[in-house]
């Protein structure tokens, strides 16, 4: 326990952002969210309440700001003075952008929120003391706290509706911050599956839970290191760059044709989830 | 007006403080009783939120703090003037400094004790609270020595420890008196332990100023670095409103402007409740108020600096926010804060008011009601309005659970204070006698002053 | 030890399905025993069950996957159920079935909490005064037999939801049995006027959408991506669509009064007076220009100053729609249930149909269906005017005996039916039940019905993607609760007392299943396979797929009869148009005891668990009216208060209010939260048909000069992003699609 064992550990959990002596190796996981395709119904965000164990906190709570949605769909229109939203809404679904320069990670005051070597932001429920700095400077606002303990609350888990609950996924107790994972329970499987094997998971071997029931398929997921994965493709034919907090393709006079952008990409967190732009048709 | 008499007798000094041991005015047990009354009060909300979850204080996403930390602010700042003032004013010879630098101190030591009490009632998980201190361990798990708030709990830690020192070790020939002047009885026996066998004799006070003198040089760049470090929880952020460079100062400033209006207010306090109308004198309030109104000065410039920052700048997202300030729900309690911290100390420029117990008193409290609002100002509106317009959040205000912690605070800070000056000597006893010394030299030389002792 | 090979077994096949029931039945006894789950790293509740002794089949932790079928809504989606240790977990799609494709929706997902439900009945429960007592099924059985001694078909009647598969094989042979012809099917939200439409247009009433063949799509008011007939199947044509037909990007143009998901989703969203879609159809048939003989007639008249008038919208806004549809071929246009809930909404329906043969669309992007080739297994198909009938018998006293099965129609019925006073005259009630709903509550006997995740059956879904497929509805897991039964066991038993000799080699309901289905075994498509193996893949698969003959549609167009009245004057005394909106999580408010469809924001308004009054903000600030203030909004039939939500995706002169909340019974997250439209519904009917004619209640506003806040995700900035880049979007004209991946 010496001092240059505690630096080497800090070190190695500081340094998984894509720097050229640590590159992402075998997996960078990494999504594309087509707003076009995006319908804005909601069925990812169940899918995520199943998988994860979320707690529905009821009206009261729900009320008070305290639900627990870690992808949560937002709805846009132009405000700008016209009396219908008559050219339709932009539906947004909004979850952890497993930003590979986290802000929420370097002020967390116990390292209980780190970057993982397949560059997610994780949370390690056990060592969170709930000091709740990492919300407080998440700029898309997608933490969430356990206000009560929700495992005991009336009517949050009563009989039989905990035999529900995935037994792959933690119960989170009150105290303690959560947030989407990119269902890393399925990652890891997959990541074990595939290392026993002698090889690293293949493109479509793993899906997040919203992935997957999304009827739209507005949602792709993979390894974006893999230049078979669709999402590298996606990424690529949109020319965005993980490790840019600007696109070249932006820069360009008259800007891009290319749909890919991140959000709030100025603030330099990078991350991980491209968005598609939603379109809509210039005729009508 | 009536500065300390040149020609008092060092035994009437003794006697005069270590009376406040005895039998302070009866306004003394009322505030007693509703310190405890306010402490039991947060206590009861505390054991409810523990057992609850923190919901109770109606904080939510993404609003996840709230008046805990901004309560825990003001008093990390109220804590600044008593030790930081005493330390400079001591290495400048400033000799008014002396009656009143004890209860300040003091007013540091528990300010501090009552901050560290917010870092505990804010946490989710209070019980982990182990977690953050970086002990050696089995596993190499450390805390993250990236994250201010760590930098903050050792700041706070180190502050905490050498203010208690500096308090402490100040006291060493005071306490020695009142060993010599107690009866038998268990304080008598404390106050032996205290005074870790002082005798006066030369090689002790050579010793003592040294020590004295090195910690009050240590402590003035440590009280600054503290309240700049609780700046960086916030200045080292990504929020609008709090990644601003002029933090550093402005909390400094914050911090000595609230000190300073609560050395004013206790300190009438104290004039009154334990009769030292003879000590506390009208000419050193003059100095103090005086200087609280340059303070007051700095933070208004530095708020205009801030503002003016944020106008001129092409941060969209913080301009927004400021507007939102002036004009939008938390409005109100900002123009509330602009008004006591900016407009209220023009009194202090007037005279006529400078001694005027009862204007100074009613100042003084509005002039921390403004800074407790700007600690507030600080915390609440960036949560809710912040970069991410869906998780705005105009609607929700701390519950009662909240206010009753917070209620319960100055509770638990009047006890602790009220508990210290009955049980120590609250005006130096020693450090006067040299103050009437020096200033009395002369007379002394005619010879016709009683010999004191000491 | 369980090898490899094992766990193939487990996902794939040769094993008795029964026997694994058992396994799986012992399986939730230790997950209980365990109370996996509802501990926390916290309270340190863990009980940790050994698995020594674990049962061939249960490997713990590894999960096993069964297929069967959504119950949730009549759409008829294939799930694939996630079972560990025996218990259900999650429920995703069957990729093999060509409706969902692997995916599945919101209000499906959730059906685990229907099955996990807390509040399920779990006793027969006999009406004892006031209260239920709990019974014996022998001895809820004997009474059945009693009280229908002596009483005459006649005076018998059921009423139900949907049916299909074998359920309704042997629901008809119970009613057979009794001598009653009095079968009603009502569904309270069902396309019936647009199916009668459909028939005089197409020559059937369902044909087959092609959205994915489409260029342009217009719907009048048919919310396909939320809950119009097929929703997930439709949202994944929508996606095939946005990606274009030969690079070129489909147009969305959404025509309604109150904005529904699907025209949230919309390139031009068109708010239409209520009422008037059918003549901004034939407004829209005019500018066409292409029309001749009779429709050219038809329309001569609508034009667009016209038609702009009387419908509200903009003439330029009819010109741009005109061309684009004559542009880009082909295209398709929809009518759904918001062009369908009027008076003349047949007329509407039969209007907007009218576009789509002026286009060409019939046979391009309207495709005729596959016809089920076992005629009694066919879905019965719900409509409101059953329950209209229904009311109308039981208000004579006509039934002596009245069953209730999957349909809530003490909470569905308008209030000025009073179902629940007439009801109360049939002597003795019964009904199948998963919760004590409101319709339940009403009843005399009460038997508790096992979930679908508990039950077998087959199913036929109304909307067929592509070939004729019987779904497969078989157990996950074992029955939670010892005193319920399946809804075929329950039928089977109720025939017997009838027909003892005809059903007497059927044990229960799994064994009638499975020899109904091998006795079509070749028909099936599985001639050649032995028996165990054509069951056993059958069930592996969870979709028996076959080939039915298409049709064809008929391509005449009939315009006689077709007459559009001309819209109504303002009635001061109720002077605005309620609709009650049908919203994507709660549908007929069958589930709205799932907390996950209760706390699912609605869409558009983002609202959970309550009620809202939907209002445009022009006449909300004609009113005095902002967000939050309870209103009173008073039909002839009646009022109800609730808050109001402000919002621009309606048209000024209506207000909406969701069907599904305001449950007085059902269960802890149902119950107490919001109101019920159907409260304050007009009992009007579409004219030809005699359906409920739901959006022809006309209401009037009031402030009760209470305020709440609204509950809901969306924060304070609304629909604005405050200039910051996150919800972004470009034009067509801007952007570049063939290039994507
Ligand atoms: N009878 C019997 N005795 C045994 C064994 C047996 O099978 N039977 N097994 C033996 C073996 S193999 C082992 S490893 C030991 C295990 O023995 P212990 O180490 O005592 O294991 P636990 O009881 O699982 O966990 C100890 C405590 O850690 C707490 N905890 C959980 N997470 C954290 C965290 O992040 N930080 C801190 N500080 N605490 C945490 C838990 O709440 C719990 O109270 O027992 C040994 N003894
Ligand atoms: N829920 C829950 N899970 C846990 C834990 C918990 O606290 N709670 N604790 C975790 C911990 S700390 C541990 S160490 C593991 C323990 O997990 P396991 O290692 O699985 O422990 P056991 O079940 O004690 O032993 C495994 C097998 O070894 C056999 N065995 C005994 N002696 C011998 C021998 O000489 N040779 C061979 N070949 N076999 C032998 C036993 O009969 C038994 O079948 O469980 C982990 N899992
Ligand atoms: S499931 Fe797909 S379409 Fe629906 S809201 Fe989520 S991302 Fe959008
Ligand atoms: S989105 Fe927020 S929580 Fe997620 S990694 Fe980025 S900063 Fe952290
Ligand atoms: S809430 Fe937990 S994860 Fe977040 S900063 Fe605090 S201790 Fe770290
Ligand atoms: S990736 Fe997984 S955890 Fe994240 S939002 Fe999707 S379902 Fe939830
Ligand atoms: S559309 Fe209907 S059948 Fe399909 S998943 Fe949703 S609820 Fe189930």
């Amino acid at each position: 326990m010496s001092v240059t064992n505690l630096l080497d550990n800090w070190a190695a959990v500081r340094h998984f952002h894509p720097i050229d002596d640590k590159p992402h190796d075998p997996y960078k996981w990494a999504m594309a969210i087509d707003l076009d395709a995006c319908i804005g119904c909601n069925a990812c965000a169940v899918a995520c309440y199943a998988e994860n164990n979320l707690p529905v906190v009821g009206r009261e709570k729900f009320k008070h700001g305290q639900v627990m949605h870690w992808m949560r769909i937002e709805r846009y229109w132009d405000e700008d003075g016209r009396d219908y939203p008559d050219q339709g809404f932009q539906f947004l679904p909004m979850m952890c952008q497993q930003c590979e320069a986290a802000p929420c990670e370097t002020v967390c005051p116990v390292g209980a929120t780190n970057h993982t070597q397949d560059g997610l932001n994780s949370q390690i429920y056990n060592r969170c003391i709930g000091s709740r700095y990492c919300s407080a400077n998440c700029p898309f606002k997608v933490r969430y706290f356990n206000w009560y303990d929700y495992p005991t609350t009336e009517n949050v888990w009563p009989a039989e509706m905990n035999y529900q609950l995935n037994p792959d996924v933690t119960v989170r107790g009150k105290g303690v911050m959560e947030k989407c994972t990119f269902c890393v329970q399925r990652l890891r499987a997959a990541e074990v599956t595939a290392k026993g094997e002698g090889r690293i998971v293949r493109e479509g071997e793993v899906q997040t839970a919203c992935q997957q029931s999304c009827p739209t398929g507005a949602i792709s997921f993979g390894n974006l290191v893999d230049p078979e994965s669709r999402v590298h493709k996606q990424w690529q034919a949109q020319q965005v760059d993980l490790d840019k907090d600007m696109q070249e393709k932006n820069q360009k006079e008259g800007g891009s044709d290319l749909r890919g952008y991140r959000i709030l990409e100025e603030l330099r967190s990078y991350p991980s989830v491209m968005y598609l732009e939603r379109v809509r048709e210039s005729a009508v | 007006m009536k500065d300390i008499r040149e020609d008092i007798a060092w035994a009437k000094i003794n006697q005069d403080v270590m009376k406040s041991l005895e039998n302070p005015r009866p306004l003394y047990w009322v505030i007693l009783f509703f310190a405890v009354l306010a402490f039991g009060i947060g206590i009861g909300c505390e054991v409810y939120q523990y057992q609850m979850g923190m919901g109770v204080a109606n904080l939510d996403n993404p609003h996840v703090w709230g008046l805990y930390i901004a309560t825990f602010i003001f008093w990390i700042g109220m804590s600044h003037s008593g030790t930081l003032l005493s330390a400079i004013l001591h290495l400048m010879h400033a000799d008014w400094r002396k009656p009143i630098y004890r209860f300040a101190e003091a007013m540091t030591t528990f300010s501090l004790m009552t901050a560290g009490l917010f870092v505990m009632v804010h946490l989710g998980r209070l019980w982990q609270f182990y977690y953050a201190v970086p002990y050696p361990n089995e596993r190499w798990v450390w805390p993250n020595f990236q994250s201010p708030l760590l930098w903050d709990a050792m700041a706070i830690f180190t502050y905490l420890s050498s203010s208690v020192l500096f308090l402490f070790v100040g006291m060493i020939p005071d306490l020695a008196i009142a060993r010599d002047n107690m009866q038998s009885g268990w304080r008598r026996k404390l106050y032996t332990l205290l005074a870790l066998g002082w005798e006066g004799t030369d090689r002790q006070w050579r010793n003592f100023r040294v020590t004295y003198l090195t910690i009050a040089c240590f402590l003035i760049p440590l009280a600054v670095s503290v309240h700049s470090i609780v700046a960086s929880d916030f200045g080292m952020s990504q929020q609008p409103g709090w990644h601003v460079t002029s933090f550093p100062p402005y909390f400094v400033a914050g911090a000595l402007y609230s000190g300073c209006a609560a050395i004013i207010t206790l300190f009438i306090i104290l004039r009154y409740v334990f009769k030292f109308e003879e000590y506390m004198t009208l000419p050193i309030l003059k100095k103090i108020v005086r200087l609280t109104f340059a303070i007051a000065m700095v933070w208004t410039y530095l708020n205009c600096v801030e503002f003016a920052s944020v106008w001129y700048s092409h941060d969209a997202v913080s301009k927004d926010l400021l507007i939102q300030k002036m004009t939008g729900p938390y409005a109100p309690f900002w123009w509330a804060m602009i008004f006591c911290g900016s407009i209220v100390p023009l009194i202090f420029a007037i005279k006529r008011f400078q001694t005027n117990i009862p204007v100074l008193f009613a100042t003084s409290l509005l002039l921390n009601l403004g800074m407790w609002l700007e600690r507030w100002m600080i915390v609440s509106p960036t949560f809710s309005h912040g970069y991410y317009p869906w998780t705005w959040d105009h609607d929700q205000w701390p519950s009662m659970i909240q206010w009753g912690i917070v209620f319960g605070s100055f509770g638990w800070f009047t006890l602790l204070f009220m508990v210290f000056c009955k049980m120590f000597p609250s005006v130096s006893m020693y450090e006067v006698k040299e103050m009437v010394y020096h200033r009395s030299l002369h007379l002394k030389q005619n010879g016709t002053v009683e010999q004191g002792v000491h | 030890m369980i090898d490899s090979d094992s766990v193939k077994n487990l996902a794939g096949h040769p094993f008795d399905r029964r026997d694994f029931l058992k396994v799986l039945g012992w399986g939730g006894a230790a997950a209980a025993l365990s109370g996996c789950g509802n501990t926390s790293i916290e309270d340190g509740k863990e009980t940790v069950v050994s698995y020594v002794e674990a049962k061939d089949y249960v490997i713990p932790g590894v999960a096993v996957y069964f297929n069967s079928t959504c119950a949730q809504c009549d759409a008829g989606c294939s799930i694939t159920g996630k079972i560990r240790e025996g218990r259900v977990l999650k429920l995703e799609g069957n990729p093999e079935s060509p409706i969902n494709k692997g995916r599945l929706c919101g209000l499906g997902q959730a059906a685990v909490q229907h099955h996990y439900n807390p509040d399920r009945v779990r006793e027969p429960l006999l009406r004892n005064g006031d209260k239920g007592e709990a019974i014996s099924w022998e001895k809820a059985y004997a009474l059945i037999n009693e009280k229908l001694a002596g009483v005459k078909g006649e005076e018998i009647a059921l009423v139900s939801g949907d049916v299909s598969g074998h359920q309704k094989v042997l629901l008809g042979n119970y009613m057979d049995s009794l001598g009653s012809k009095n079968h009603f099917v009502y569904e309270a939200v069902s396309p019936a006027v647009v199916r009668a439409a459909n028939l005089k247009f197409y020559g059937v009433e369902m044909p087959r959408y092609r959205i994915d063949k489409a260029k342009v799509v217009l719907s009048f008011g048919a919310d396909f991506l939320g809950t119009w007939v097929s929703p997930v199947h439709f949202a994944q044509q929508y996606a095939a669509f946005r990606k274009g037909v030969d690079g070129q990007r489909g147009v969305l143009i959404q025509a309604e009064s109150k904005m529904t998901l699907t025209g949230a989703n919309a390139d031009r969203w068109l708010a239409v007076r209520p009422g008037t879609e059918g003549i901004l159809a034939l407004g829209i048939i005019n500018a066409l220009g292409v029309a001749t003989g009779d429709v050219a007639e038809l329309v001569k008249d609508y034009d667009k100053v016209r038609v702009s008038r009387e419908t509200g919208v903009e003439p330029s806004n009819i010109d741009k729609i005109a061309a684009i549809l004559k542009l880009r071929s082909p295209s398709l246009v929809l009518v759904g249930s918001a062009a369908e809930g009027y008076q003349h909404g047949l007329q509407n329906a039969a209007a907007i149909n009218l576009l789509n043969q002026v286009l060409g669309n019939v046979g391009k992007t309207i495709e005729a269906p596959v016809s089920v080739p076992f005629p009694q297994m066919a879905p019965a198909k719900g409509k409101t005017a059953a329950l209209k009938d229904l009311n109308d018998d039981l208000a004579a006293g006509k039934y002596k005996v009245l069953f209730n099965v999957a349909t809530n129609p003490v909470f569905t019925a308008p209030a000025s039916y009073k179902f629940r006073d007439n009801m109360a005259k049939a002597g003795f009630k019964v009904a199948f039940a998963h919760y004590l709903d409101e319709t339940a509550l009403q009843a005399d006997l009460v038997l508790p019905l096992d979930s679908e995740m508990e039950d077998w059956g087959t199913h036929v879904p109304e909307y067929l993607a592509d070939t004729v497929q019987i779904n497969i509805q078989q157990p996950l897991m074992e029955r939670l609760h010892a005193n319920t039964r399946g809804f075929g066991d329950i039928l089977l038993a109720l025939v017997k007392q009838r027909r003892a000799e005809e059903y007497k080699a059927f044990d229960d309901y799994y064994g009638y299943l499975r020899s109904a289905v091998l006795q079509n075994k070749a028909a099936l498509g599985g001639a050649g396979s032995d028996d165990d193996t054509f069951w056993n893949d059958t069930l592996s698969n969870g979709i028996v797929k076959l080939s039915g003959a298409s049709g064809a549609l008929s391509l005449k167009v009939d315009v006689s009869g077709l007459k559009l009245p001309t819209p109504k004057e303002i009635d001061e005394q109720y002077p605005m148009n309620l609709i009650p909106a049908v919203t994507s999580n709660l549908r007929d408010g069958r589930h709205t005891n799932q907390p996950w469809i209760q706390e699912s924001p609605d869409p558009l308004t983002t609202i959970v668990w309550d009620s809202w009054v939907e209002m445009h903000p022009k006449m909300a600030l004609q009113l005095g009216i902002v967000e939050g203030d309870i209103v009173k909004v008073t039909s002839k039939t009646g009022s109800v208060s609730a808050q109001v939500y402000l919002f621009p995706g309606i048209h000024p002169d209506a207000v909406s209010i969701p069907i599904g909340r305001g449950h007085d019974a059902m269960g802890r997250y149902a119950k107490g939260y919001g109101v019920n439209p159907f409260e304050i519904m007009d009992a009007v009917f579409e004219s030809a048909t005699g359906e409920l004619a739901m959006h022809e209640t006309r209401v009037n506003i009031t402030k009760t000069g209470q305020r709440v806040i609204v509950v809901k995700d969306e924060g304070p900035a609304g629909g604005r992003q405050m200039g910051r880049k996150i919800a972004a979007r470009m034009s067509t004209d801007q952007v570049d699609l063939s290039k994507e991946v």
